[in-house]
């Protein structure tokens, strides 16, 4: 037994040395390395394939499309030339389609050191908007001329790429900016699992994967073939990987990690006083709203209204309900990281041909912004319309100041504390009038199935925008969009014919009276898409605005707002709208 | 070993591979119940796309012939397919990447808390009701009931953050010290229990009497006789004590953001990335099968009053 004993022992002092050896290496370098903790092991680093923020992030380090975000002396951002030599104008053929050709940069180098040509791009291209890759931002290339079969994109020598647009588009060199649009190399993507390891990782940008410990950390080294190198002032950069807001924040504060780009929700009120200058609160497109099911039947029990005529008083009722929630209430005391309370569904950031934001421009009041006056002076107004809407439709018990007679309904969110308090507060309102809503959680992905088959009756939802145009805000409610979580045009909602749509004032011959969803929202989408005249285009983006928000069936309730911790050591740093970070310029005092 | 405890063996080796089959089974086909699937992102793939990748993860075809395949090739080449959410990565390399840095924590969990229970348990049932005994006792019980990732948070807080001892990120140097720890505390707890309440069975029994009345040494005593007998229980509880560990690690992994096989399993139940759900659930079955086996085969070698049959 002793020899059992002592054998066990060595055994476990053995492992313990080998599993938790205080190992420290003291050379760690301090001022050319960077660690930061973004999200947890990406899905992939290919940069057709991702669809991540954290993806993009690090995809934006490793690689150089022919478009970048770069920061301007002041500050503010722009879209420059990367890799090709200059962002050159379109030029419109006779058919409408706009045709660009890019001139590539002299140099370019893949990291492997082997050169980087206009081919490159037209593969890499081809490859990301192909059905059989199945990659979730695929359509990004819808833009492209021939999407669908074969895009119109053609290196017609090493240098020159030429590549016809279905029409001219406002935020093309925008997309030229975006991780799909980056090159890869034909025989390097091959090997299917190229983007796993660091030895088969071969890029064109700033930096190259110099090790990869999976679930661990990524350390990203500065590219020796990269055209530019001597801009890049951050020699390493470790992108450690968790899943645990908590975990990260103890990083963070043991100083371990100089940015942390989650923060627990719980922990957000203190952070805030306890780290003023490293606490970061940054613009994001994005609008977190409540979806209706459109086809959810809403109305009183004993209501003989059927057709048109219901759904025009349930697009009444939904509108109204939306008026009794505190917007100002949820972002200032619920979500509590400078939201900024929404009166429109394109977001807040998404801007017009002039610069100017577009939900400034939504709506047809020129006392306030967007759909509704949202400040909090207009709550108790907003309230009155809402009961005052809403007692036309059901039974007002004057003395309980409730209504009695609303079908109970149910809304449906996703685990998380930050929508659970939401969807509390939102059931606090109602109640609060006498509308019984019942609470339901569902676990993300059973989530993400339920809404999108429209079995729900109201439900959480979110949109971040990909690029600046709010088409990616409007595309999505066509009746054949995947992403049409309100069932516009689907279910009973197909058949009702009672939408009109006019564009002839825009030149169109399109004029549908008491048309159906696809009629009228469809055609006014494609009919957008297809304009390349910009000031009726965001006219008649704001006509689709309208059409939505009339159905009341999105009620936006914040814009997005991308919340992180930097050090105050780091300088050079920067993030764009769409939530990248750029640390390739960065220095650490 | 004769030939009684060798067919006792195969018997529950052939128990063990039926399990292993059950649980294959069972979790295939819930899995493929649950709503959702691997495509399904908040922004939406168009049909096509959809459809070129269920071809190519042989998810179009009807659900029993997939069983079918998945069987044949895990009988036949111990393959469990490519993920699909980390796309270009087979499942077995990931699980291999993740068990690398989970064997060693749940080991080393499982040794420190074998023989620090063990000691203790030991040293408070000879000082019984002296103050070493009643502290000993005191901090168990509060270790025994406090969950994994309670303890996990107030260690992070404490030694991580406030004292910056160890890391707080369980991929950097040392930083396994703390999910160690937090891993080995409860099962340390019982077994000191165990150890001490079994010890003072034993110590109370005839031969131990006979044996200080033939005037033999108290470590011998102690050593030769008591405290052998009194690991019975401990050897017993050797297969939950597995299990407890496994199934904690699948928090204390988060919380310490360590890189093993129990953050991936999560994630890829909540991916819907089938073939790694299924990875992950077979080597954690086959894992806990194995040790639930060499705990009773043990528990024989200990005390050999106990039939196999």
């Amino acid at each position: 037994m002793k020899k059992f004993l002592s054998l066990m022992l060595v055994v476990v002092m053995l492992v313990c040395f080998t599993a938790c050896g205080d190992n420290k290496d003291d050379d760690k370098e301090t001022v050319k390395s960077l660690a930061v903790c973004l999200a947890s092991e990406p899905d992939t680093l290919d940069p057709a394939l991702n669809s991540a923020v954290d993806g993009a992030t690090m995809i934006a380090h490793l690689f150089s499309g022919l478009a970048k975000w770069a920061q301007k002396e002041d500050g503010t951002l722009e879209i420059v030339a990367d890799a090709a030599k200059e962002l050159v104008e379109g030029v419109v053929n006779e058919d409408g389609t706009v045709t660009y050709t890019y001139t590539l940069r002299d140099g370019l180098k893949w990291s492997d050191g082997k050169d980087l040509t206009a081919k490159d791009f037209e593969y890499s291209w081809k490859r990301a908007a192909s059905a059989d890759l199945g990659a979730d931002y695929g359509y990004m290339f819808e833009v492209v001329d021939g999407y669908g079969a074969e895009l119109n994109v053609k290196a017609t020598d090493d240098k020159t790429l030429v590549v016809t647009l279905a029409n001219s588009v406002a935020y093309w060199n925008e997309l030229l900016a975006f991780p799909t649009y980056f090159p890869v190399r034909e025989d390097v993507v091959a090997d299917e699992g190229w983007a796993t390891e660091a030895a088969t990782y071969v890029c064109n940008g700033p930096y190259v994967i110099s090790s990869w410990e999976h679930d661990s950390v990524i350390t990203l080294k500065k590219n020796d073939n990269y055209i530019d190198k001597a801009d890049v002032t951050m020699e390493t950069l470790e992108f450690y990987l968790s899943d645990d807001a908590n975990n990260m924040l103890s990083n963070f504060k043991n100083g371990d990690w100089l940015l942390i780009d989650d923060v627990p929700t719980n922990e957000i009120a203190n952070l805030k006083t306890q780290y003023p200058d490293e606490f970061v609160v940054s613009g994001q497109i994005g609008t977190y709203y409540v979806c209706w099911n459109v086809n959810e039947n809403i109305l009183p029990a004993d209501s003989t209204k059927t057709g048109a005529e219901a759904e025009k008083a349930k697009a009444e009722i939904r509108n109204a309900i939306g008026l009794l929630f505190d917007r100002n209430h949820i972002v200032e005391a619920i979500a509590q990281g400078g939201q900024v309370p929404a009166s429109s569904f394109v977001a807040m950031g998404m801007t017009e041909e002039d610069g100017s934001e577009f939900y400034k421009n939504a709506g047809s009041s020129d006392k306030f912004d967007g759909y509704y006056d949202v400040s909090k002076d207009a709550m108790q107004s907003n309230f009155d319309e809402a009961i005052a809407t809403l007692q036309k439709y059901y039974k007002y018990d004057d003395a309980t100041k409730k209504f009695t007679n609303v079908p109970s309904l149910t809304y449906l969110y996703n685990e998380g504390e930050g929508h659970k308090a939401i969807g509390e507060y939102l059931q606090g309102a109602l109640a609060a009038v006498g509308i019984t809503m019942n609470l339901e959680t569902q676990e993300w992905n059973t989530f993400l199935n339920t809404r999108k088959n429209g079995d729900y009756s109201i439900a959480r939802n979110g949109w971040l925008a990909d690029y600046n145009d709010p088409i990616c805000f409007l595309d999505m409610w066509t009746s054949i969009s995947g992403n049409n979580d309100v069932q516009f045009g689907k279910g009973a909602h197909k058949d009702l014919a009672m939408f009109n749509l006019d564009l002839t004032s825009f030149g169109y011959d399109v004029k549908v009276e008491n048309g159906t969803w696809a009629e009228t929202y469809d055609v006014l989408i494609s009919t957008i898409k297809g304009c390349s005249d910009a000031a009726k285009r965001y006219d008649m983006m704001h006509v689709a605005e309208d059409m939505l928000m009339e159905s009341g069936c999105i009620v936006p309730l914040y814009f997005y707002t991308d919340l992180y911790m930097i050090d105050s050591s780091i300088e050079g740093f920067y993030s764009n709208p769409l939530g990248y970070k750029y640390f390739m310029y960065t220095t650490v005092k | 070993m004769n030939s009684k405890t060798l067919q006792y063996i195969l018997k529950r080796l052939l128990l063990a591979i039926l399990t292993v089959w059950v649980v294959i089974t069972v979790t295939f086909f819930v899995t493929r119940a649950i709503p959702g699937g691997p495509f399904m992102s908040e922004k939406a793939i168009s049909a096509e796309a959809q459809a070129a990748l269920e071809a190519k993860y042989g998810l179009d075809k009807p659900v029993f012939e997939q069983y079918t395949t998945y069987l044949k090739d895990i009988v036949t080449a111990f393959d469990f397919g490519p993920s699909i959410k980390n796309r270009g990565r087979d499942v077995i390399e990931i699980i291999v990447d993740g068990m690398e840095t989970s064997i060693p924590l749940g080991l080393t969990a499982a040794f420190s808390a074998l023989i620090t229970g063990i000691v203790l348990g030991a040293v408070a049932a000879l000082r019984r009701n002296k103050i070493i005994d009643k502290v000993i006792m005191v901090i168990t019980t509060a270790f025994v009931s406090m969950p994994s990732f309670v303890m996990g948070v107030l260690l992070l807080m404490l030694f991580a953050v406030t004292l910056g001892w160890v890391p707080a990120n369980g991929a950097a140097d040392g930083g396994l010290i703390l999910p160690i720890i937090t891993l080995a505390l409860y099962p340390m707890a019982y077994i000191t229990r165990l150890t001490r309440s079994s010890m003072l069975d034993v110590l109370g029994q005839d031969y131990i009497r006979t044996a200080r009345a033939k005037g033999v040494s108290k470590w011998k005593i102690i050593f030769g006789h008591a405290l052998k007998n009194s690991l019975i229980p401990v050897i017993t509880y050797f297969g939950p004590m597995l299990a407890y560990i496994v199934t904690g690690s699948l928090v204390v992994e988060r919380i310490f953001a360590v890189p093993g096989i129990g953050r991936a399993f999560v994630s890829s139940i909540n991916d819907r990335d089938y073939p790694m759900i299924m990875g992950t659930t077979i080597v954690l079955a086959i894992l806990i099968v194995v040790m639930n086996l060499v705990s009773d085969i043990l528990y024989k070698v200990v005390d050999p009053r106990i039939n196999l049959e």
